[in-house]
């Protein structure tokens, strides 16, 4: 069994890199790389020469190519040659000067030496020659640079490589940090142990809070890409699923300079001085605050993190969709083509032939008026009336699919030759049922409970759209629209490594369910 | 049959008493013709789909109901046109509920549904919208058929395909399907032809993928192993032995292919990867009227229920057609 899991976990894993280079491949090649710039407010302030290196600079943000410019090749070259005051020079002066003419450039021997250097590592020599109007005004100066355009594969690499990273103790590049350590400490403002570094970037590596999930830990970060665009500019897939949601909370707490003193002095601060990082040009002011360089903090917000409103809705909906949908299911196969059946069935239709879009906003438009629940999360007065009408609006589909499922399979096993036998043997009608049936009935149903759960994770499109629920449902879709291609490809390898956990543990939970079914002989 | 001579005259004792033996008792020729016969009554398989069909009265409602959009989102649009833009020029037609549309323009069935937000007929983009998304999912359901019986028949049938084909699943059905159809119709162009060709792309490959599994399931049973050892040639052994046992399971998923294109459209559109926008859709229409749907309900609801009643229809008859398509039920 776990032989077969570990294997079956390789080739998930090999199959998710294969997604991903699926998706470089698609996003990076099939879109024109023009697109970036649809939304860009830059574009129209630049011209001519500015313009197109605006573009090759974003471009290689984006992480399309890779390009030298020759301006950095001729100050490194000379400031190697004849150190800080290179750029008096006359060699230097000659160097730069010599791009003007468009007709001799070629001939300078620093841009030769340029020109052989990309060349050898199969870059390519562009030039941008100078810009003059016609009244003989410069209007932009000239560029070389040499750009190389990145393979799929090389990004691929590039991900794997930078994808899982462990804090050390020399993450820090600061000389002046002596004292390099990680340690378990007595965290004060918890009273509760904690894992403490000096030396790593994050100073608190693994503590223990009053929030949800309560143990937190920032030893290891899974590195899914980083977000180019809007707000979420330079935060990684997991951070921004991680980002906390709602307004500021002012907490009276104390510095962490003085929470060793007695009694120490408290402040109305919103500073969650758990998350601390390393900042080497911390102010004075700053370490007589913090007592040592470790100062940026993140905020503390009044809600849950994307994912944990995504998950809490998710979850609550997966559990009321099988609590309810199980026995509605089990009743409409005892009462085949009774009322209670034709009903039933009438639901189960029309949540799967009325679009998805259509039954939400007629679940909204019921739960507004008639309820008077809040709608929009938002403008909410109760947070938690907020979660009613999104959870419910999951939960019902759900529960037709798998009302649908259940009496199908029921209606399936009543005509099976055991049950027969079990009539005939003189089991009652309700021991039938709950002993023979209904156990074989669930042998389908739960496969697909552990890709209901972990489906959560990825949130709801649509209804946490119309909610507008902050979670992390409209991740991928708002990348797309956004032409994010970072978040594109971290998100769709979190969707894939999701739904291939969910598939291998469907069938360990099938095999430990019914034990007819074995995966260690080739039959499985 | 034989003993037709018998039936000539009303059997009588009086008569019998008075007959000889030779005329009583005749020979009758062991034919081997009629040993050959079976005296099964005839059977027409589609002509027993229909029958059970039609027998029941929901479906001849439905079919009536079907019939009459038909009529309504390819003949009457025939017979009319449809301009956006229309009103664009007198903002008072902005908006308008039923009401003030049939105070503004008099009646007509034009404006019985009210105006949009640029004052266009809520009533004609309705059926206009519909006439599409029906093409859209009639269209995308029988590519996505055809391929993916064919398709799912050779890759349950042949070992080779099948090793090659389940990783090609396997990692397809892992590419988020809003992705692929993002960039498919951002690449190709939001035309008609080009959206079909997106949603159809990768969406035989579920269906492949059941049939396969089905097929698999079919091609042990003894039957076909009989077949085999009789020598019967691969193709006819798909064609006649297995794609007939499986004619209800086609049309089981039709009815739920149908209406899911419909809803596919109506989700796309919603996330801004719809339709071109001079091709009128459901879709569109309730994107765009979502974020008024309290302000000016007649605009969201009247393509909702258009949408809601079409899918209903066709999965209902979809689904009583495959009850009717299987041979067991045909016996009562």
């Amino acid at each position: 069994m776990t032989k077969y899991v570990l294997k079956r976990l390789f080739f998930g894993i090999c199959s998710i890199f294969v997604v991903a280079f699926i998706v470089m491949a698609m996003v990076f090649t099939a879109i024109d790389r023009e697109t970036i710039f649809n939304d860009d407010q830059q574009i129209s302030k630049l011209k001519y020469n500015e313009l197109t290196m605006y573009k090759y600079r974003q471009w290689q943000k984006y992480g399309y190519l890779e390009y030298n410019l020759y301006s950095n090749f001729v100050s490194d070259k000379f400031q190697q040659k004849y150190g800080e005051n290179y750029t008096e020079q006359d060699e230097y002066k000659e160097a730069v000067s010599c791009l003007n003419d468009e007709n001799t450039y070629q001939n300078n021997a620093t841009v030769k030496e340029f020109i052989t250097d990309a060349n050898s590592k199969k870059y390519e020599v562009i030039f941008l020659p100078k810009v003059v109007s016609k009244r003989g005004i410069l209007q932009s100066n000239p560029v070389l640079f040499a750009k190389k355009e990145r393979s799929t594969f090389s990004r691929l690499g590039s991900f794997i490589k930078n994808l899982i990273k462990v804090e050390t103790i020399w993450d820090v590049k600061d000389d002046s940090l002596t004292d390099r350590y990680i340690r378990f400490q007595w965290d004060k403002r918890s009273n509760m142990p904690a894992l403490v570094g000096s030396g790593t970037t994050h100073k608190y590596l693994i503590y223990f809070d009053n929030r949800f999930p309560f143990i937190h830990q920032n030893l290891v970060h899974i590195n899914l890409s980083t977000s180019l665009v809007g707000m979420n500019a330079g935060k990684d897939v997991s951070d921004i699923m991680n980002e906390s949601t709602g307004n500021l909370v002012r907490k009276d707490q104390v510095y962490p300079a003085d929470i060793d003193e007695e009694n120490p002095e408290y402040h109305l601060v919103s500073d969650d001085y758990h998350t601390v990082t390393y900042s080497e040009n911390a102010s004075d002011d700053d370490i007589k605050k913090y007592g040592d360089k470790y100062i940026n903090a993140s905020s503390l917000m009044s809600g849950f993190s994307r994912l944990n409103n995504s998950f809490v809705i998710g979850l609550i909906a997966v559990i009321l969709a099988y609590l309810l949908g199980i026995p509605l299911g089990i009743l409409m196969a005892k009462r085949k083509g009774k009322i209670s059946d034709i009903i039933g069935n009438i639901y189960i239709v029309f949540i799967i032939a009325v679009p998805s879009l259509a039954y939400i906003f007629i679940f909204a438009a019921i739960g507004t008026n008639l309820f008077k629940l809040p709608y929009n999360w938002g403008l909410a007065s109760n947070p938690t009336a907020a979660f009613i009408l999104p959870i419910v609006s999951l939960s019902l589909p759900m529960m037709g699919a798998l009302m649908k499922w259940v009496r199908r399979y029921m209606i399936d096993q009543q005509n099976a030759d055991y049950v027969k036998f079990a009539k005939s043997q003189g089991l009652s009608k309700g021991e039938i049922f709950k002993k023979h049936i209904s156990k074989n009935a669930f042998i389908y149903i739960v496969h697909s409970i552990p890709a209901d759960i972990l489906g959560c994770l990825t949130g709801a499109i649509i209804t946490e759209r119309i909610y507008q629920v902050p979670g992390v449902g409209g991740l991928l879709t708002n990348a797309i629209t956004s032409y994010d291609n970072g978040i594109i490809v971290g998100a769709t390898v979190f969707y894939s490594f999701l739904s291939i956990i969910a598939m291998i543990l469907g069938d360990v939970l099938l095999a430990k369910y019914d034990p007819r079914i074995s995966f260690d002989n080739k039959r499985g | 049959m034989d003993n037709t001579n018998l039936n000539k005259e009303p059997f009588s004792l009086e008569k019998v008493k008075t007959q000889s033996e030779d005329e009583l008792f005749y020979f009758v020729d062991n034919k081997s013709i009629n040993s050959e016969r079976i005296t099964a009554p005839r059977y027409s398989y589609w002509k027993s789909v229909f029958r059970i069909f039609f027998k029941s009265p929901l479906n001849w409602v439905l079919v009536g109901l079907f019939v009459l959009i038909l009529i309504m989102s390819y003949i009457y649009p025939a017979t009319t046109s449809f301009d956006q833009f229309k009103n664009l020029s007198d903002p008072t037609t902005f908006n308008l509920s039923p009401a003030q549309a049939i105070n503004k323009f008099g009646f007509s069935f034009e404006y019985i549904l009210g105006t949009g937000a640029s004052g266009e007929s809520i009533f004609l983009n309705v059926w206009f919208g519909a006439r599409t998304s029906i093409s859209l999912a009639l269209a995308c359901a029988a590519i996505n058929m055809i391929v993916g019986v064919i398709m799912g028949a050779v890759w349950g049938y042949n070992k080779t395909v099948d090793a090659i084909m389940v990783v090609v699943y396997n990692i397809v059905s892992n590419v988020p399907y809003i992705l692929l159809i993002t960039i498919l119709v951002y690449v190709i162009g939001h035309g008609f032809i080009q959206f079909i060709f997106a949603l159809t792309i990768t969406g035989w490959l579920s269906i492949a993928y059941f049939f396969r599994n089905q097929v698999l399931i079919i091609r042990g049973r003894e039957y076909n192993l009989a077949s085999k050892c009789l020598g019967t040639p691969l193709y006819k052994t798909v064609t006649k032995n297995i794609l007939p046992f499986m004619t209800s399971v086609i049309m089981t998923i039709l009815a739920t292919e149908i209406p899911s294109y419909i809803s596919s459209e109506v989700f796309l559109s919603y996330l801004g990867v719809g339709l071109n926008a001079d091709i009128p859709s459901l879709g569109r229409m309730i994107s765009s009227a979502q974020t008024s749907w309290t302000t000016y309900p007649w605009r969201f609801w009247a393509p909702v229920s258009v949408s809601a009643l079409i899918t209903i229809i066709l999965y209902v008859l979809g689904q009583n057609l495959a009850d009717a398509s299987d041979p067991r039920t045909h016996m009562q």
